[in-house]
């Protein structure tokens, strides 16, 4: 490992170890030895693990199904929505996980595709996101639902009745675009996982083998197996990206064809795109940091390196967004429209006016802060909390479009504030269930794309010309 | 060149040529915000009642509800004329087509919108997008009797004609449609068409300053229509394009 | 005639309404035996999906208001106007639309029962049998001049027979109160009529044909006398000529419903109406040229204007539109008569329509016309009469108390100690509908039937110049198992015997009813009938008999001007900054507090719901450091009441209102331990005419530090601009 190449006895390192030991890429190790440690790393749970486990099982228990099933059988009235907030939280966190989920797409997709070498070790991770993340929208739409046990009413089953969904209501594009999004992702998780499963079954046993075996569908690594993964994943990761993009901009779309001050905004599809990329981005750095600190063998894979290359996408993301908040608010302040400026005083000055301050300096000001730093977004620790405050101030972002939004409309006689009820337990359950699923994943599949690291070893490595050491990159593909 | 006006919306509702379609006119000079139009109407309309904490917090289900607001201070202070405030009936509805379910219809025959409340699913973007909030959601089950009890008692007086809505459905203002086919029915059966006044919405016919007027907006005759006609009306919000159905006569 | 008639057969007899066309006459008299039929063995006539519509009178106050109830298959559905009845039209307001959520109430008396004293409720079901025989036991045990009765202001009906019965066996009239009457200052208003003009009776202000009005604290489109016709003639005097707008002035310290309506309200002074009257009245006077008449002559309108805390431009305004109008009228009521001074305002009020000269004139003012079957006017008990009855009834000179219509025990001021007498009565018989204080702190309940179940008629006191006798005919059979206290006097009286017997010589309630209406038969009306049967069934098909014009009392006073009046300054009981205004609820009036949709029905000027509220001027409430939906406490000599705040922008600095209505700490489960009663705090100050002086109470505020949030209809942040910031 990087730490046992160290040369202590001298007082500064030679320039080539300390390249090996901030690359992953230039510090290969014996494929055998590697999938030792990935297989290490699933296997390994301590008494910690199943502690966090149980408790967020309870969580989920009582966050997500009792109280589920308290607000089918009683009715929306235990939420906090009212007349005007008819949405709530559960839209907040709908757009929130959708958000969430776009990162791992935008990691292993567009990096893939832009052939940015630092994504290799965690595209799963952040394609696990994906997935997941999306579970967790769906529950959060459903939620929402008045009558929820009716919900299949707004897929297009063919019935005798011949009676259809609307397809001119922006929800049912919504409900197609995430559907799509959903199997896409999945199948964009699946793919690349197939020579990792295969590999993990040729070294487990007992359930785990038939687990893998079954999974594996038989990749047995033949040239023309690896030809038909490279070109199916060249084809995905062009095919992801627009579904990514149409996703969130759908997503918007909820808000931006209604007719209410505030939401009626030509600017929301890529503001939702790239405010989507900034939680995204804030979780993968959160995921990475914890799976570095916690899962074994880990700290090999995840290097500050790639804390660093994040950090550097995170605060382009961020100056993006603020690019497109500050256009988005000019245009509408401009606009002069009564209900829109009475709307965008309310942000500020109402009394949730602590959470729009709040959303711009965990969005902006602060990523701004501590991003540029190279060594500050290299420290796991510090670039974790950057990411943590930016989730809260995107889901801030998200709750002020929402049902803050929500309070103003063209009928002053009927503002009014909303308070969450319900929303908290379900809110939490399903942030439980997330982690929870992630965690269950974690043992069960290999969290890092082993072949990609592996193929990144084998394109790299170090030349020496003279005293200088060189870093050459081949491209296999 | 001639521009037709109605295509491009620029008009107001009484306008728009259609067949059919039925309108309002509220006097706000008349009204006195006595509140018997949402008496009559939850009457009529079998419309739960939500008890304190819920109507507190905006979860009141009038269909038809009287706004006032202040101007000045004291002792130069002023209320602004009632406003009753119901669907507007839009001609353009925003709340029709953001329904994924198509719970939210523009019906063809009497150009109003209606609500199907067994096919919504409760989304309430309907209510979202209305510019005029008088959509009002079942937040609850108001009207089971196994939550209230005292339903059963009550529900003797509940109106054959409309449907009871149940927990996570949204309602609104059906312009008493139920009383537009019964009153048409009897004209056909009698072979001649529906006279103007020969019936009224719940809300006009308990108004006892006879503020509201309800009638055949496309028939230039008709009462609602001549008072639509008059000097000072007036449509909410009309600069979105939504084509309300209800005129409002403003001041004096 | 005492064959029995089944409902079937009745319904059919009765039915009436816009789709009944057949006209049913002479087929023999209507049926009492009302029974309730099941689904399926429903009349032959009853469709599934058709209605039939009965006339009935309105019960939810005494205005007699016509409706036609909408029933299907045995139910009451819906209550609209009755477009004959003159007094309506075929409006409604809000309370006769919810009268439904009475009749299918879930918390009425169900049975008759027995119980003890200020018990819980329903302590012992009887027998209807075992009833009759206690009230005939009451009849037959106590010397007649020791019974007691107590009645409300409607039925007219139930009067006249109790008055009957009283007046045969020799027991003292019958008191008759009701809290709207006390509200409304009636015995002021009728007993100023008498001072100036000469002529009793209850004068009727043609709001509709007016074209400037002058309201003095008159709430007329709220509940005062005859709220559904004052508000049809203020809808008159606004659009009855299509180019001339009729304007409308208020004087009254807070803006009410009926302020909110008018094109000025004018703030002054509680208690210096009448001085306002007098003094506009002068600058009139002045105007027209001439003598200034005796009346006016001492009041200088400078000084009255410094008095009312109102600029003498505002009053010289209204002198030059009244110079302009052609027919102008001045209206006095509310709290204006609620004061120490309130009859001295009413004739004020009234000496001015003399000088406008509006007696008998379009817009002006009339004497309402007796009601078909009445002999002279029957003033309801003024607070001042019902002390004396409470007097009596402490000194142990009533022996048995029969109680109906009326729910005293709520309504009237704490001090005047009307529950402490109550229990002094040895024994106190309720025929309330529903649970209400009275009826808890009584021996026996035998519920009376609802309005909507009820027999009987309703005279029309005020409200339109044509003489009215509202008619009022069950329109479902009972639902419960109650019985028409009519019935049950009638059925007593004949077990008693004696005199009793003799007092009431009629099968039953319907009997009585058309002896009353015989003197109707063959006179032009709303229709002719030659004899009592096709009389009465038309009475029920029309929902009443009433003449086909105007036939007003002339007011024949000539001297009204030169009569000096005695300007008497109000005076204000107590000790405290602050004057109180009660004032009755648009929506819930005297007994809408266990009707939910009234309950949810919002304020029209607070848009609050489903409680009680104490309105005090922003500026003050700043003073004060007391915020919306403060608990304070309402502190006056006659004792202490607690609500929150709502700060209201449209009432004086020095007055704080509350509305009556809520407070009930018995009346079902919607109205139970909900709001606070203003009467709690009211004393026993009268004016000169012996009603109460509830306006003329001196309060001070004090914070509780408790919260409760008021439900509003209204944003407070849309509406207040609460939450937006300095700028909104």
């Amino acid at each position: 490992m990087a730490e046992n190449k160290k040369h202590s006895e001298h007082s500064h390192k030679s320039h080539e170890d300390h390249l090996r030991e901030t690359h992953l890429m230039l510090d290969p190790m014996p494929r055998g030895k590697m999938n030792e440690m990935v297989m290490e790393s699933m296997h390994t749970t301590s008494w910690k693990f199943w502690a966090v486990f149980a408790l967020l099982s309870v969580i989920v228990a009582w966050g997500l199904f009792y109280s589920w099933g308290r607000l089918i059988l009683e009715g929306v009235g235990i939420a906090g929505v009212n007349r005007p907030s008819y949405w709530g939280i559960f839209l907040v966190n709908t757009v929130f996980w959708i958000g969430i989920s776009h990162a791992g797409t935008f990691i292993s997709a567009i990096l893939r595709v832009f052939k940015a070498e630092f994504r290799r070790p965690f595209t799963r991770a952040a394609e696990l996101m994906t997935t997941f993340g999306l579970v967790q929208a769906g529950f959060s739409i459903f939620m929402h639902m008045g009558r929820v046990w009716l919900s299949y009413w707004l897929f297009p089953i063919p019935n005798q009745r011949q009676l259809w969904p609307n397809f001119h209501s922006p929800l049912s594009w919504d409900l197609l675009a995430i559907t799509t999004y959903l199997l896409s992702s999945t199948m964009y998780l699946f793919l690349p996982l197939i020579p990792d499963l295969a590999m993990a079954r040729d070294r487990s046993t007992g359930w785990r083998k038939t687990f893998y075996k079954i999974l594996a569908l038989g990749f047995r690594g033949t040239e023309g197996e690896w030809t038909h993964l490279r070109n199916a994943l060249n084809i995905f990761a062009f095919a992801i990206i627009p579904v990514m993009f149409s996703v969130h901009t759908i997503v918007s779309w909820d808000f931006a064809m209604a007719t209410r001050p505030g939401w009626s905004s030509t600017i929301f599809g890529p503001y939702f795109v790239i405010g989507a990329l900034h939680s995204g981005m804030g979780a993968v750095v959160m995921v990475l940091a914890v799976v570095r600190g916690t899962m074994k063998n880990m700290n090999y894979f995840i290097r500050p390196e790639h804390f660093e290359a994040i950090g550097k996408l995170m605060l382009i993301i961020s100056m993006g967004w603020a690019y497109f908040f500050f256009n988005d608010y000019i245009v509408q302040w401009y606009g002069g429209d009564k209900w829109t400026k009475t709307l965008l005083h309310w942000h500020e000055a109402g009394p949730m006016g602590w959470m729009w301050f709040a959303m711009l300096i965990f969005n902006v000001a602060i990523p701004w802060a501590i991003l540029w730093n190279k060594k500050w977004r290299s420290t796991p620790w510090l670039i974790f909390i950057v990411g943590l405050l930016i989730n809260v101030g995107m889901w801030f972002e998200r709750y002020i479009i929402v049902p803050i939004s929500l309070s103003i409309n063209r009928m002053p006689f009927t503002w009014r504030l909303y308070e969450p009820g319900i929303e908290i337990p379900l809110g939490i359950g399903t942030l439980a269930f997330f982690v929870l699923l992630y965690m269950a994943a974690s043992k069960l599949i290999p969290l890092v794309p082993v072949w990609e690291v592996q193929e990144g070893h084998m394109d790299h490595s170090l030349k020496k010309f003279g005293r200088e050491t060189v870093v050459t990159v081949s491209d296999l593909e | 060149m001639t521009v037709d006006l109605n295509k491009l919306h620029a008009v107001g509702a009484i306008a728009e040529e259609a067949e059919g379609k039925w309108g309002m006119v509220i006097d706000q000079d008349l009204c006195t915000g006595c509140q018997a139009c949402v008496a009559a109407c939850a009457m009529e309309n079998n419309i739960a009642f939500v008890g304190e904490e819920d109507a507190g917090y905006g979860r009141s289900m009038h269909w038809i509800r009287t706004e006032r607001f202040w101007e000045g201070e004291y002792p130069e202070v002023r209320m602004t004329d009632y406003q009753p405030m119901l669907c507007q009936q839009c001609g353009k509805a925003p709340c029709e087509p953001v329904c994924p379910a198509f719970a939210t219809v523009h019906s063809q025959a009497e150009k109003i919108n209606l609500q199907v409340y067994n096919r919504c699913v409760g989304t309430r973007y309907c209510a979202n997008n209305c510019p005029y909030q008088v959509r009002s959601f079942n937040w609850r089950d108001y009207q089971d009797s196994r939550i209230r009890p005292e339903i059963t008692i009550l529900a003797n007086q509940f109106n054959p004609d409309v449907t009871v809505r149940r927990r996570g459905v949204m309602e609104k203002c059906t312009f008493c449609i139920q009383r537009i086919h019964k009153a048409q029915d009897k004209a056909k059966s009698e072979g001649r068409e529906v006279e103007d006044g020969e019936f009224t919405t719940a809300c006009a016919q308990a108004c006892p300053a006879s503020a509201i007027t309800f009638g055949r907006i496309d028939h230039p005759e008709s009462l609602v229509s001549q008072l639509a006609r008059m000097p000072h009306t007036q449509h909410h919000l009309e600069e979105l394009g939504t084509l309300p159905s209800v005129t409002y006569l403003k001041g004096a | 005639m005492s064959e029995k008639i089944s409902r079937r057969d009745f319904l059919k007899l009765a039915s009436v309404g816009a789709a009944t066309t057949a006209v049913l006459t002479g087929c023999g008299p209507a049926s009492r035996y009302v029974t309730r039929e099941p689904y399926t063995k429903m009349p032959e006539y009853t469709y599934n999906g058709l209605s039939t519509y009965y006339a009935t009178t309105c019960r939810e106050c005494a205005a007699a208001c016509g409706l036609i109830v909408r029933t299907m298959q045995g139910r009451a559905i819906k209550v609209e106007g009755n477009k004959g009845n003159p007094v309506n039209l075929g409006k409604t307001c809000a309370r006769g639309q919810a009268t439904l959520h009475g009749l299918y109430n879930p918390d009425r008396v169900e049975n008759p029962v027995q119980q003890g004293r200020a018990k819980n409720f329903a302590t012992e079901a009887m027998t209807w049998d075992a009833a009759v025989q206690v009230v005939a036991d009451a009849f037959k045990n106590n010397d007649p001049s020791e019974i007691g009765f107590l009645l409300g202001m409607a039925p007219d009906h139930l009067f006249d027979l109790v008055s009957d019965l009283a007046k045969s066996v020799g027991a003292p009239a019958p008191v008759r109160f009701g809290v709207l009457s006390m509200f409304e200052s009636r015995a002021t208003l009728s007993k100023a009529a008498e001072n100036l003009l000469g002529q009793s009776g209850m004068p009727f202000f043609d709001v509709g044909g007016s074209d400037i009005v002058l309201s003095f604290g008159a709430n007329f489109l709220e509940t005062w006398l005859s709220p559904v016709a004052y508000t049809r003639g203020f809808a008159k005097l606004r659009r009855g000529d299509p180019k001339h707008r009729g304007y409308f002035i208020q004087f009254e310290s807070r803006m009410s419903l009926t302020a909110s309506r008018a094109d000025e309200w004018i703030p002054i002074l509680p208690g210096t109406e009448g001085l306002v009257a007098l003094a506009i009245g002068r600058l009139v006077a002045e105007a027209k040229g001439g003598a200034v008449p005796r009346a006016f002559a001492s009041v200088d309108p400078a000084a009255v204007a410094t008095q009312a805390g109102v600029s003498l431009e505002k009053l010289e305004h209204a002198a030059t539109l009244i110079l302009d109008a052609q027919h102008p009228l001045a209206i006095p009521g509310g709290a204006a008569l609620g004061q120490s001074n309130g009859l001295f305002t009413a004739e004020a009020v009234l000496a001015f329509n003399a000088l406008l000269d509006n007696f008998n004139q379009t817009g002006g003012v009339y004497l309402s016309p007796l009601a078909p079957n009445q002999d002279e006017y029957h003033r309801p008990a003024s607070a001042q009469e019902m002390t004396d009855f409470i007097e009596k009834m402490k000194s142990g000179a009533v022996k048995v108390l029969f109680v109906h219509g009326v729910n005293p025990v709520f309504e009237l001021p704490k001090s005047l100690g009307f529950a402490e007498a109550l229990a002094s009565v040895p024994q106190v018989i309720s025929f309330a509908t529903f649970p209400d204080e009275t009826a808890l702190a009584s021996d026996y309940i035998f519920p009376d039937h609802h309005g909507l179940e009820s027999w009987g008629y309703q005279r029309v006191v005020t409200g339109t110049t044509q003489s009215t006798l509202s008619g009022a005919q069950p329109v479902v059979s009972p639902y419960f198992n109650t019985r028409a206290t009519a019935d049950v006097l009638i059925a007593a009286a004949q077990s008693a015997g004696g005199k009793f017997a003799e007092a009431l010589p009629f099968a039953d309630e319907v009997d009585f009813i058309q002896s009353k209406l015989a003197g109707l038969v063959g006179q032009e009306g709303s229709f002719l009938a030659p004899e009592i049967n096709t009389f009465a069934a038309y009475f029920q098909q029309h929902g009443g008999w009433w003449k086909k014009d105007a036939e007003t009392q002339v007011i024949t006073a000539s001297n009204a001007l030169s009569k000096s009046l005695k300007v008497a300054p109000a005076e204000f009981a107590g000790e405290g900054e602050f004057y109180f205004l009660p004032f009755v609820s648009p929506t819930l009036a005297e007994a809408g507090a266990n009707k939910p949709w009234l309950q949810e029905l919002a304020d029209p000027t607070t848009t609050v719901m489903w409680n009680t509220w104490v309105e005090i001027n922003p500026e003050t409430a700043h003073e004060l450091h007391l915020e919306n939906d403060d608990v304070v406490k309402i502190i006056s000599e006659a004792g202490e009441v607690e609500a929150p705040v709502y700060v209201y922008p449209a009432i004086r600095p020095d007055t704080i209102a509350m509305p009556f209505g809520q407070g009930h700490t018995a009346y079902g489960r919607y109205a139970q331990g909900r709001g606070a009663n203003p009467a709690d705090v009211l004393g026993q100050h009268f004016n000169e005419a012996g009603d109460l002086a509830f306006a003329g109470m001196r309060v001070k505020v004090e914070k509780t530090g408790v919260k409760k949030i008021l439900s509003r209809l209204e944003s407070r942040i849309g509406v207040y601009g609460e939450g937006m910031g300095e700028e909104h």
